[in-house]
């Protein structure tokens, strides 16, 4: 999340009115930023990584652990922290790690100081600097209090108390039976987004994940936390509508959502073309490691029937209508609209050739006058496709102020929907008037319980970003195979279990036989699969260029099954090693990042659990545990002390930390 | 061109850019990695060289080496244009270019420094830039095993040679050709004689660990407290033999009995963004009488079983 505007928001009624006329403003934002940053060029590599924790508040005589509601108290005393710490920040000290409000008020999100470079010394600060956020973040809380990193929280939504302190779950915002709106942080826009896109979607929103049948789970399962016969607000009818589905855990407010934390890295590209190609490259990776870094298996106090967040938090803020999910023929909406706001890319976006039109194979919903404009401005099709698919979504919260300031110089009405189109890549223009420069956002990681986890990926992410730069890889399939996976990747077990679309051969491919052109320079012969007349030839190599991998396969590569050694799959982590091999690395800095790659591979061919395994079979052996797929206050109180132990990294790892972790992973 | 050429430079072009084969057999070792970029270069050439002169490659046909190679001065270059070869895009300061010269056994000392200038002196000229930032001399016969904890006593005959050999690269540093020098595998007991001689201090030695977490405490400290870095690498202690040359030319239509002396390995990184923009190869060899012909040329670290495809 960004800085937060104060200001009066509308309710969703009047902000449906303003709705074309901040789109406009966007657009036209959009064409300035674009103008004035198409031409950047040679900008440096710059990353980050987001960090999102709960914060739980335990009760160790009750053996109770509730979510923490002091988010604004805690990010309080960090602000006073980090004002007191400025001094020493002046002089040249590191800056110290920044902490923001996110949609839940138990959680805290937290991001380096500043952004790392391309240096072997900022990869291997990765973790430290985790570990101080951490650090600083449990120094800023009360005593019982602590922050943990697991993507949903396994007791939200229970009956009864979850929270401290206990609110009823009577809000008007969500409106939800489960959830109070005092979970919501206060500041006036997350209210305004939750109501806002209960407003509009015309209902509650619907949250149904399937229930995992444990032995002694009923069947069929009705989830029996539901209350058929509330009658507080009018949407309390959705549950007697059929709302809740048999089968699986009902969840009916944004905050079961946006109440999950993810990992995400943002880079910096050295201009306009490399970031729109790292998105693409980058985009079939997502469903990937969504499976790899899987980490959410309870939902609402029940194991679930799949180990992630995503789909979850999709649901959670979908905010389409009837006439636009297809449920009724269109009248008021203007669109069909395929998604929720936060899912799946649905489209690429480089300028290169190696995007081939089969690619881009979903019908993609688009305003063709925005498409339009773009174009007429000087935009490339692809992109300004891009941009008018992003702009077919309402803004959800808009505030009156924004209206009356002058839009030139800003990026606030462009922002306002580019940010709430939450999608596994974000291709993300520079803000006006700073020297930042064009970056791509990966946003499908699940947060790990360990900062030694976290940072593993996130150094994974960034290697795999310079060996797709260095040996000019090509990820390309199907779009429509990518939203595929990323179903898939819900699966439980899904890293093991489950296969998914990859390209065979990632290596650029070449002509043998370059020709010259008649300066006598060498050019390359027009591919026969890009002329117009032959489509059908076209789809048939496209279709030949993937196949179904495990990611065992994706990561560590594949055996080749002949003598033929270029049938097997290269694998991702031999790639990466490669590169260490081309450029100066020392013994150190290899040695450490050798951890990281040991625990990504291990994970990937399951001599380490997920942290979904990991923690669904902490809940099937405890004690408590009754083989009725409930997930007890019990459980949990074990599971979060469990949990904050190995985040804390303090006491030693018993043979079942070790399935998660590996041995000897802890670095001195 | 009446004398057959005495000498031999054959040349990979960049590497990164060329074909897939490259990039996936490099990941066995750096002697596949070379094989296959030399192989996959020539293919390149003979295909410009035949398009050129609108002449159709058949399969199984060799084509005649004259279309596409050059012979100058008793030194046949093969190709002689690289397809793939690549000049630096961005300014100079932008890059880390690092160059590693391999001394093959078996050559004398006193030719190191002719080799070492005319090894540099192609790499400049392929990336058209007046200096490299680091060059790592690798000597004949001196590798470091980490697994050793008691490091092989450094012989009195071997100190010169080196030294010898390095006051080479340090004259090259001296002249501005290169910003800093650094050797290949050298253990605390070799780089402190080093040290003792040398003019210009070594600010890297590069070791190859599989397991780089058992590189000798000894070896680290005395790095450490010389300011030398220890770099990895995962290059073969045997880069290139007659037996690998001679089967590579041989699959183009050239003779056999090559006998390679030098190797240059070249990388340029750009520095700010960590991608590698090119990296390659050249090697030298000097035509050799049958009698030099070595049987066995496997082993010492690199596993060749097979992948040289005669025929």
């Amino acid at each position: 999340m960004g800085l937060l505007a104060l200001g009066t928001p509308f309710e969703w009624a009047e902000a449906k009115e303003h709705a074309d006329n901040v789109r406009r403003l966007g657009i036209q934002q959009l064409i300035d930023i674009w103008k004035n940053y198409k031409g950047n060029e040679r900008d440096v590599l710059l990353w980050g990584d987001e960090t999102e924790y709960l914060v739980i508040s335990f009760d160790d005589e009750g053996k109770q652990a509730y979510l923490s509601l002091r988010q604004a108290e805690i990010l309080n005393e960090l602000a006073k922290y980090r004002a007191s710490e400025a001094a020493k920040v002046a002089n040249g000290d590191k800056p110290i790690p920044t902490f923001h409000p996110e949609f839940g008020r138990f959680m805290l999100e937290a991001t380096p100081g500043a952004p790392y470079n391309v240096g072997w010394d900022c990869l291997l600060s990765v973790e430290a600097d985790m570990k101080l956020r951490r650090k600083i973040a449990r120094n800023h809380m009360a005593p019982n209090e602590t922050p943990i990193s697991i993507p949903s929280y396994p007791r939200l939504g229970t009956p009864g108390k979850f929270t401290e302190p206990y609110h009823p779950p009577t809000g008007s915002k969500s409106r939800s039976q489960f959830l109070p709106d005092e979970v919501i942080n206060p500041h006036i826009r997350f209210p305004t987004l939750a109501a806002n896109i209960r407003s509009r979607r015309g209902e509650k929103v619907a949250i149904n994940v399937p229930i995992f049948y444990d032995k002694n789970t009923p069947k069929p399962f009705n989830d029996p936390t539901v209350d058929y016969d509330r009658h507080l607000f009018p949407e309390d009818d959705d549950v007697r509508n059929g709302a809740a589905k048999e089968g699986h855990i009902y969840m009916d407010a944004m905050g079961f959502g946006m109440g999950c934390c993810c990992l995400q890295i943002t880079f910096q590209a050295k201009n306009i073309s490399e970031a729109r190609n790292l998105y693409d490259q980058l985009c079939p990776m997502g469903p990937i490691m969504l499976a790899l870094t899987a980490a959410a298996p309870v939902f609402k106090g029940f194991l679930a029937d799949q180990d992630v967040r995503w789909n979850v938090i999709s649901a959670a803020v979908d905010d389409r209508t009837k006439e636009e999910r297809g449920e009724k023929p269109l009248e008021k909406s203007r669109f069909r609209i395929p998604k929720s706001r936060y899912d799946s890319v649905s489209t690429y976006i480089s300028d290169s050739p190696r995007l081939l039109p089969e690619y881009n194979n979903k019908d993609l919903v688009i305003d063709p006058e925005f498409k339009e404009q773009l174009m007429k401005n000087g935009m490339d099709e692809i992109l300004a496709t891009h941009f008018a698919h992003l702009f077919i979504r309402d803004p959800i919260v808009i505030f009156q102020e924004t209206l009356l300031a002058p839009p030139d110089g800003l990026a606030d009405h462009f922002e306002n929907i580019q940010s709430t189109n939450w999608q596994h890549m974000r291709f993300k223009p520079p803000p006006p008037g700073e020297s930042i420069g064009w970056r791509v956002e990966f946003r499908s990681m699940e947060i790990q319980i360990t900062d030694f986890e976290n940072a593993a990926f996130a150094v994974f992410i960034v290697l795999l970003t310079r060996v797709i730069l260095s040996y000019d890889l090509n990820f390309y399939i199907p779009i429509d195979k990518v939203e595929e996976n990323m179903k898939t990747a819900h699966a439980r077990n899904a890293v093991h279990e489950k296969k998914f679309h990859f390209r065979k051969n990632l290596f650029p491919t070449r002509p043998v036989t370059p020709t010259r052109d008649e300066h006598g320079r060498i050019s390359r012969p027009p591919s026969p699969s890009r002329a117009e007349s032959d489509a059908d030839a076209r789809r048939a190599q496209v279709d030949n260029e993937y196949t179904l991998l495990t990611i065992d396969e994706i990561i560590n590569g594949s055996k080749s099954t002949s003598d033929d050694e270029e049938d097997g799959f290269i694998g991702l982590i031999p790639l990466i090693e490669s590169y260490l091999n081309t450029v100066n690395v020392d013994v150190q800095t290899r040695c450490d990042l050798a951890r990281y790659l040991d625990l990504v591979s291990k994970r990937a061919n399951g001599q380490l659990k997920t942290g979904a395994t990991w923690i669904r079979e902490f809940v099937r052996g405890h004690e408590d545990y009754k083989g009725d797929s409930v997930v007890s206050d019990k459980i949990n109180y074990d599971l979060m002390k469990r949990v904050e132990k190995l985040g804390n990294g303090t006491g030693e790892l018993d043979a079942f930390d070790e399935q998660l972790l590996g041995k000897g992973w802890r670095r001195v | 061109m009446t004398t057959p050429p005495s000498q031999l430079l054959v040349r990979t072009g960049n590497v990164t850019s060329s074909a897939a084969g490259v990039v996936r057999k490099g990941l066995a070792n750096s002697q596949r990695e070379l094989v296959s970029a030399l192989r996959e270069n020539f293919k390149a050439a003979i295909g410009e060289a035949t398009l050129s002169t609108k002449r159709e490659v058949e399969d199984g046909n060799i084509v005649d080496p004259q279309t596409w190679t050059e012979s100058v001065d008793g030194v046949l270059t093969v190709p002689a244009k690289s397809p793939y070869s690549g000049q630096l895009k961005e300014v100079r300061e932008g890059y880390e270019v690092t160059v590693k010269l391999f001394f093959l056994p078996g050559v004398e000392q006193s030719r190191h420094e002719q080799h070492m200038k005319q090894a540099l002196e192609q790499v400049l000229s392929e990336l058209g830039t007046e200096y490299v930032d680091l060059l790592i001399v690798s000597f004949p016969d001196i590798h470091f095993d980490a697994d050793d904890e008691d490091e092989p006593v450094v012989t009195s005959e071997e100190v010169p040679a080196f030294v010898g050999t390095y006051r080479v690269a340090e004259e090259l540093q001296q002249n501005g050709s290169v910003r800093r020098l650094g050797v290949s595998e050298f253990g605390s007991s070799r780089l402190s004689s080093l040290l003792k001689h040398a003019k210009v201090k070594p600010g890297v030695d590069q070791i190859n660990v599989r397991d780089c977490c058992v590189v000798p405490k000894p070896l680290i400290l005395f790095a450490k407290e010389k300011g030398i870095d220890l770099l990895t690498h995962d290059d073969c202690a045997e880069i290139l033999n007659e037996e690998i040359l001679g089967g590579v030319l041989k699959e183009f239509g050239f003779e056999a009995g090559w006998r390679p002396e030098w190797v240059v390995k070249y990388t340029a990184v750009v520095r700010d963004r960590g991608v590698v923009e090119n990296k390659g190869y050249f090697a030298f060899a000097q035509k050799g009488g049958e009698a030099a012909v070595e049987k066995n040329g496997n082993g010492n670290g690199c596993d060749g079983n097979g992948f040289v495809k005669l025929n």
